[in-house]
C-alpha cells in the first residue's frame, strides 16, 4: 500500500443543508507533502475535520493508512497529529505540561513519553521556557509549542490547518523549517492546507485546489505551473536594432519556445520551461556572436495557476507581497 | 483502563487550572463568606422568634449558605465546555484517541472537588464563628458528600446549556437567573414554618429544599436516616436528568 489517504466520492452536507464537500476524491502517497488549498469556505477545513475524525460523512468513503474511517476511527486517531487553525495550547499549564498531556492523551508510557518531550521542546527551540506558563508564550511561541504536542506520539500523517497563518515571517520561516525537516527525516506524511501560495509552493510535492466544495486542480506545483502555459524570458540585445532580425530567426528555430515577442527592451520570448531553455538561448546567441546585456525570467506563479482555476486571488495582504516573478525560480 | 487514566489526567488538567487562578477561587468564595459573615448577622434577632428551628441564626443558616454557593459554582461549570470549545482544546483532544466519556467525567469531577474545598472553607469559617455540627466528623464528611454530589447534578444542566449553545454567556446568565430564585424560594435562609404559604408550596417541590434539609438536620439535629434519604433521592432524580440531557448532546458533539 503506497498511499496514506484515500478518499473516494467523499460528500459532507451539514444539517443546514449546505453541501460543504461535493464528491471530491484525492490520494495522498505515503512520505507526500500534500497541500489543500482553496479560498475561505472552499470546504478545505471541512475536510479535514471528516478525515481526523471529528465531522461524520454524509457519503464516501475514506481509509487512512488502510483503516477504514468508519469501522477503526480508533486506530486512526492513534496514527495521525492535528494542528487545528486555532493554536489550541492551554495557557495555564506550562509547555512541558501541554506535551506531557498530549502523550497521555496518545496513551504513550510516561518515561518514553518524558524523553520525547525533552526532545521536542529542543526541537521546536522552546527549553528555556518549557517550565513557563504557556499564557505568556508569544505568537510564534504558542503555534511552536501547539505543533510540538501534534508530534509527540510521532504521527504518521500530519495535518496542518493553516499553520502559520498570523505568523511574522521569521516564526513562519522557522515553522517550514521543522515540517521540511519532519518530512523527509521522519517520513511524515503531511497534509497541508494553506491560503499562502508560497507556502505550497515551498513545501508541497502534490497539490489538490478545491473551490467550492469540488477539486478544479491537482498535480505537483510545477505541473500545475506548467498547465497555465507560458514562462516569459526577456532578452536585452547589446546592440537590439542590428541583431534582432538574426536572433528571432534563431531562437525560433530552438525547441520549446512557443512564441516570440519584440518588447519594450528587446526581446520576449514565451516558453513552457524558460528555465531549461535559457541556457540553450545564451549559447546559441553566443555561437552566431550575439552579445547580451542582460537576460531575466519569470515563471508563472502559484498565484497565477489559482486565479486561472478559483477565479479568486488569495487574501488581499498576499496580493502586495505575491512573490516576485523576476530571479531564480523557486522549487 | 483508558477510561480510568484519561479521566485522572483530564481531571488534573482542570484542578491545575483551578490552582493556579486563584483569584477566581476567591471571587467565587466572597459571595457565601459575606453572607456567613455579615448577612447572619443582620437576621441574628431572627433566631429569638418563638418556633424557630435552631439554636442560632448562624448555624440554620450554615448548610443554606453552603448550598448556594455549590448551586452557583455548579452551574457555572458549562463555561469550561464553552471555553474549550472556542480555544479548539476540546477538538484537540477529540482528534486524539482519548475515552469520550473521560472528557465529560474530568470535568465532573473536578467540579465536585472545587465544590468540596469550597464548602470545607466556609464549614471551617463557620465553626470558627460559633456554628458546631452535632454530628462531629462523620456528620461533617457526609455533608461535605452530599454537597459534592448536589454540586454534581447540577453542573450537569450547566454542562447541558454549554454544549447545546456553545456560549458563556448563556450560561452565565442562566446560572445567574436561577441561582436567587430557587434559593429564595427554598428552605436555605428561612424556616418553613415563616414562608408565606405559597412560598412554601414552591419551596416543597424545590430540590434545594431538599439538600439543604439533609445537610440541616446534620448541623443541628443528628442523623435523621428519612431526610438524609430524600434528599440523595432527590438529588439522584435530578441527576438523571441534568446529566443525561449532558450525555446526550455531548454525544452529538463528539460523533
Amino acid at each position: 500500500m503506497s498511499n496514506m489517504i484515500e478518499v473516494k466520492d467523499l460528500v459532507l452536507v451539514y444539517s443546514n443543508g449546505t453541501k460543504a464537500v461535493d464528491h471530491i476524491s484525492f490520494n495522498v502517497k505515503k512520505g507526500d507533502f500534500f497541500g489543500f488549498l482553496g479560498p475561505n469556505g472552499a470546504g478545505k477545513s471541512t475536510t479535514i475535520k471528516v478525515l481526523t475524525t471529528l465531522l461524520k460523512k454524509t457519503s464516501g468513503s475514506v481509509n487512512i493508512a488502510g483503516y477504514d474511517l468508519d469501522r477503526d476511527a480508533k486506530e486512526i486517531r492513534k496514527m495521525i497529529g492535528v494542528q487545528s487553525q486555532e493554536t489550541a495550547v492551554d495557557g495555564d499549564l506550562t509547555g512541558r505540561e501541554n506535551l506531557m498531556l498530549q502523550g497521555h492523551f496518545q496513551q504513550m508510557p510516561t518515561k518514553k513519553l518524558k524523553e520525547r518531550v525533552d526532545e521536542l521542546l529542543k526541537l521546536v527551540n522552546l527549553e528555556n521556557v518549557a517550565d513557563k506558563r504557556a499564557r505568556n508564550y508569544s505568537g510564534g511561541m504558542k503555534k511552536r509549542l501547539d505543533l510540538a504536542t501534534t508530534l509527540v506520539h510521532r504521527p504518521q500523517l500530519l495535518f496542518l490547518d493553516e499553520p502559520t497563518t498570523g505568523l511574522d515571517p521569521q516564526s513562519r520561516s522557522a515553522i517550514w523549517e521543522y515540517l521540511e525537516k519532519l518530512n523527509k527525516e521522519e517520513k511524515t506524511t503531511m497534509f497541508l492546507t494553506t491560503q499562502y501560495m508560497e507556502e505550497a509552493d515551498r513545501l508541497c510535492k502534490s497539490l489538490a485546489i478545491i473551490d467550492v466544495g469540488k477539486i478544479v486542480a491537482s498535480g505537483s506545483p510545477t505541473e500545475l505551473k506548467q498547465q497555465l502555459g507560458a514562462d516569459s524570458i526577456q532578452i536585452n540585445l547589446k546592440n537590439c536594432t542590428k541583431d534582432k532580425t538574426t536572433a528571432i530567426n534563431l531562437l525560433k528555430s530552438l525547441t520549446g519556445v512557443s512564441d516570440i515577442n519584440e518588447s519594450g527592451d528587446c526581446l520576449t520570448v514565451f516558453a513552457k520551461n524558460a528555465s531549461k531553455l535559457i541556457a540553450d538561448i545564451v549559447r546559441a546567441l553566443d555561437s552566431l556572436g550575439i552579445s547580451l546585456s542582460g537576460v531575466s525570467f519569470s515563471t508563472a506563479t502559484l498565484d497565477d495557476v489559482y486565479l486561472k482555476k478559483t477565479g479568486k486571488r488569495i487574501r488581499p495582504e498576499e496580493l502586495v507581497r505575491a512573490p516576485s516573478t523576476f530571479g531564480r525560480r523557486r522549487r | 483502563m483508558t477510561l480510568l487514566s484519561d479521566t485522572r489526567y483530564i481531571f488534573v488538567r482542570y484542578i491545575k487550572k483551578l490552582i493556579r487562578n486563584p483569584i477566581l477561587l476567591f471571587f467565587s468564595l466572597f459571595q457565601p463568606i459575606i453572607f456567613l459573615v455579615l448577612f447572619t448577622q443582620l437576621f441574628e434577632k431572627f433566631a429569638n422568634v418563638p418556633g424557630f428551628p435552631a439554636g442560632s441564626y448562624l448555624i440554620f443558616a450554615t448548610p443554606g449558605i453552603l448550598l448556594q454557593n455549590a448551586f452557583g459554582s455548579a452551574l457555572q461549570s458549562g463555561n469550561s465546555i464553552v471555553s474549550d470549545f472556542d480555544t479548539g482544546y476540546l477538538q484537540k483532544m477529540l482528534v486524539t484517541p482519548v475515552s469520550r466519556y473521560a472528557i465529560l467525567l474530568g470535568r465532573l469531577t473536578s467540579d465536585a472537588f472545587r465544590v468540596l474545598v469550597q464548602s470545607s472553607i466556609i464549614l471551617a469559617l463557620a465553626y470558627l464563628l460559633g456554628a458546631t455540627p452535632v454530628t462531629g466528623i462523620l456528620g461533617v464528611i457526609l455533608m461535605l458528600l452530599t454537597i459534592a454530589f448536589f454540586g454534581l447534578a447540577w453542573s450537569g444542566i450547566s454542562l447541558a446549556i454549554g454544549l447545546k449553545t456553545k456560549s458563556s454567556e448563556t450560561v452565565f446568565a442562566f446560572g445567574s437567573f436561577l441561582t436567587f430564585p430557587l434559593l429564595f424560594m427554598s428552605t436555605a435562609l428561612t424556616p418553613l414554618d415563616f414562608m408565606p404559604s405559597w412560598i412554601q408550596t414552591v419551596s416543597m417541590f424545590n430540590p434545594i429544599s431538599y439538600t439543604v434539609d439533609a445537610v440541616r438536620v446534620l448541623m443541628i439535629n443528628g442523623f435523621v436516616a428519612h431526610t438524609i434519604l430524600s434528599a440523595y433521592l432527590v438529588i439522584g432524580l435530578v441527576a438523571v436528568v441534568t446529566l443525561g440531557s449532558t450525555l446526550y448532546l455531548f454525544r452529538k458533539v463528539v460523533s
